[in-house]
C-alpha cells in the first residue's frame, strides 16, 4: 500500500497543481493522468512555462529548453515519467 | 466608535417596506428609496438578509426599481447572522465593516451577539442614514459611485467561471474568433506598439523600426510578409493582438518574428495564430517551415510553443544568437477546438 502511494505521489502533486491553478473552481475536482493538457485547454505555452517553474522547484530538477517536447509535457503521466527520469540523472 | 461602513444589510418586512410581504400589499417609503440611492452613490454597498420568500420579495423590489441596488441578497429562513456571514464571504468584505438595519430588537441583538463589530440600527433611523458618520466618506470619488457595478461584474465573472464543468467548456463558451490577415498601412501604429511592448510572447525581442514595417507593406509583391491577428469573443473585440513577419522563399516559409499581446495569454491563442499561418503556407504550396527564435530571458514560452507544436531545433543552422526550428508542412498541428478562424 505504501509503495503504491509513493509511486503515485508525483502524479498527485502535479494533479493538485493543475486543479489549484488551471481548472474552474467546482466541487468536483478531477483530472485524468493521461489527459492531453494542451488539447483540453488546461495549459498553453505560458501556462506550461509557469508549470515548469513549479516542477523545477518542487522536484528539485532542471528542465533544459531542449526537453520542452510533447512526449515529455503532454499529460500528467508523461510529465511524471519525465520527472522520474531527471531525478535519476541527477541522483 | 463610528467607522466608515462598507455594506449595509437590510431586513425587509417593516424595515425596507411597511407591511409583511407574504401577507399582502407592502409600501416602500420615499425616505427608504432615498437612503438606498444615497448610500449607493457614496460607494456603500446594500444587501439584504431577511426572512421570507425570495421570489415574492424580489418581485416587490423589481416593481419599485430597487432590485439592482442589492448585491447577493439573502431572503430565506436561515438565521440572519448566518446570512450576513455569507454576504461578507461572497463580497470578500470584513464583517466588522458591516451595518444591519431591522425593526425587531430580537434580530438586532442576535446579529450583534453573533457578529462582533457590526453596527446595528433600528428601522426608525432610516431617514437619518445619510447623515450618520458611519455612512459618510470623507470624499466621494468617481470610483466609489461605480463600486456596486464593479462588485457586480466581478460576481458575474466568478459565477460564470464556476458554472463550467471543465476548462475546455469555459473556453468554448467564450466563442473566440480569430482573424489572421495581411497587415495594412493603418495597422502600423498598433504593430509598433505590439513590437515594443510585448516581451513574453515574443519570439526574438527584436525591435523593428516603423520605417522598416512601412517599407515591407509598400512592397506588395516582395517575399517578406507582415501578418496580423485580430481576436474577438462574446465579451467584445480585442482588436489586433498579434503580429508576425515571414519570408516566402519556396519551398520554404520562414517565420522571422512572432509576437502576441499578453492580454490573450492562457487561452492558446498563440498556438491558433501559428497554426493558421502554417495552414496558409501549406495551402500556398510551401513544403517546409523554419521558425527563428532568440532567447531574451523572458520568452521561454515561445520556444515551448514551437517545440510543443512539432518544430525541431536545428543546431546546424543556428548561430549563437538566433536559433532555428524546422518543421515539415505536411501534417499540421491542430487549431485549439475553442478558437474559430474567420
Amino acid at each position: 500500500m505504501s509503495m503504491e502511494k509513493s509511486v503515485n505521489r508525483i502524479e498527485e502533486k502535479l494533479a493538485a497543481y493543475i486543479v489549484e491553478n488551471c481548472l474552474p473552481k467546482n466541487n468536483s475536482q478531477f483530472i485524468e493522468y493521461d489527459k492531453n493538457l494542451f488539447d483540453a485547454g488546461i495549459v498553453d505555452s505560458a501556462g506550461l512555462v509557469s508549470f515548469i517553474c513549479y516542477i523545477e522547484v518542487e522536484f528539485n530538477i532542471s528542465v533544459p529548453d531542449m526537453d520542452l517536447l510533447p512526449e515529455n509535457f503532454a499529460s500528467i503521466k508523461t510529465i511524471a515519467h519525465y520527472i522520474r527520469k531527471q531525478q535519476k540523472v541527477a541522483g | 466608535m463610528s467607522m466608515l461602513r462598507k455594506c449595509l444589510v437590510w431586513d425587509l418586512d417593516n424595515t425596507l417596506w411597511d407591511g409583511i410581504c407574504l401577507e399582502g400589499n407592502v409600501l416602500v417609503r420615499p425616505e427608504v428609496v432615498n437612503a438606498i440611492r444615497e448610500l449607493d452613490k457614496r460607494g456603500i454597498l446594500n444587501s439584504i438578509a431577511s426572512r421570507g420568500d425570495e421570489e415574492t420579495a424580489m418581485k416587490v423590489l423589481q416593481e419599485n426599481a430597487l432590485d439592482r441596488y442589492f448585491l447577493v441578497p439573502k431572503i430565506n429562513w436561515l438565521p440572519k447572522s448566518q446570512n450576513i456571514s455569507a454576504i461578507a464571504r461572497e463580497l470578500d468584505i470584513d464583517l466588522g465593516a458591516f451595518a444591519y438595519i431591522d425593526d425587531e430588537e430580537f434580530e438586532r441583538e442576535q446579529v450583534a451577539f453573533m457578529v462582533p463589530g457590526i453596527l446595528t440600527l433600528e428601522a426608525s433611523q432610516v431617514q437619518n442614514l445619510p447623515f450618520l458618520s458611519d455612512f459618510t466618506p470623507a470624499e466621494v470619488t468617481k470610483e466609489a459611485s461605480e463600486r456596486r457595478i464593479l462588485y457586480q461584474t466581478e460576481l458575474n465573472r466568478k459565477r460564470e467561471k464556476q458554472s463550467f464543468a471543465s476548462r475546455k467548456d469555459f473556453l468554448l463558451s467564450c466563442r473566440m474568433k480569430l482573424k489572421v490577415r495581411p497587415a495594412e498601412e493603418q495597422d502600423i501604429p498598433r504593430l509598433c506598439e505590439l513590437i515594443t511592448r510585448t516581451h513574453q510572447l515574443n519570439t526574438t525581442g527584436l525591435i523593428f523600426a516603423r520605417d522598416y514595417i512601412t517599407e515591407i507593406l509598400a512592397q506588395k509583391t516582395g517575399s517578406t510578409k507582415v501578418m496580423v491577428a485580430e481576436l474577438e469573443d462574446k465579451y467584445g473585440s480585442y482588436g489586433i493582438i498579434g503580429t508576425a513577419i515571414a519570408e516566402e522563399i519556396p519551398p520554404e516559409w520562414i517565420l522571422k518574428y512572432l509576437a502576441l499581446s499578453c492580454r490573450v495569454m492562457g487561452r492558446g491563442i498563440e498556438r491558433a495564430f501559428l497554426c493558421a499561418m502554417l495552414m496558409k503556407a501549406s495551402d500556398a504550396g510551401l513544403l517546409r517551415t523554419i521558425a527563428e527564435y532568440r532567447d531574451t530571458g523572458k520568452n521561454r514560452m515561445m520556444r515551448a510553443l514551437y517545440q510543443m507544436t512539432g518544430f525541431k531545433y536545428d543546431e546546424s543552422q543556428s548561430d549563437g544568437e538566433i536559433l532555428q526550428f524546422v518543421k515539415s508542412l505536411d501534417g499540421l498541428p491542430e487549431i485549439p477546438a475553442w478558437v474559430k478562424l474567420v
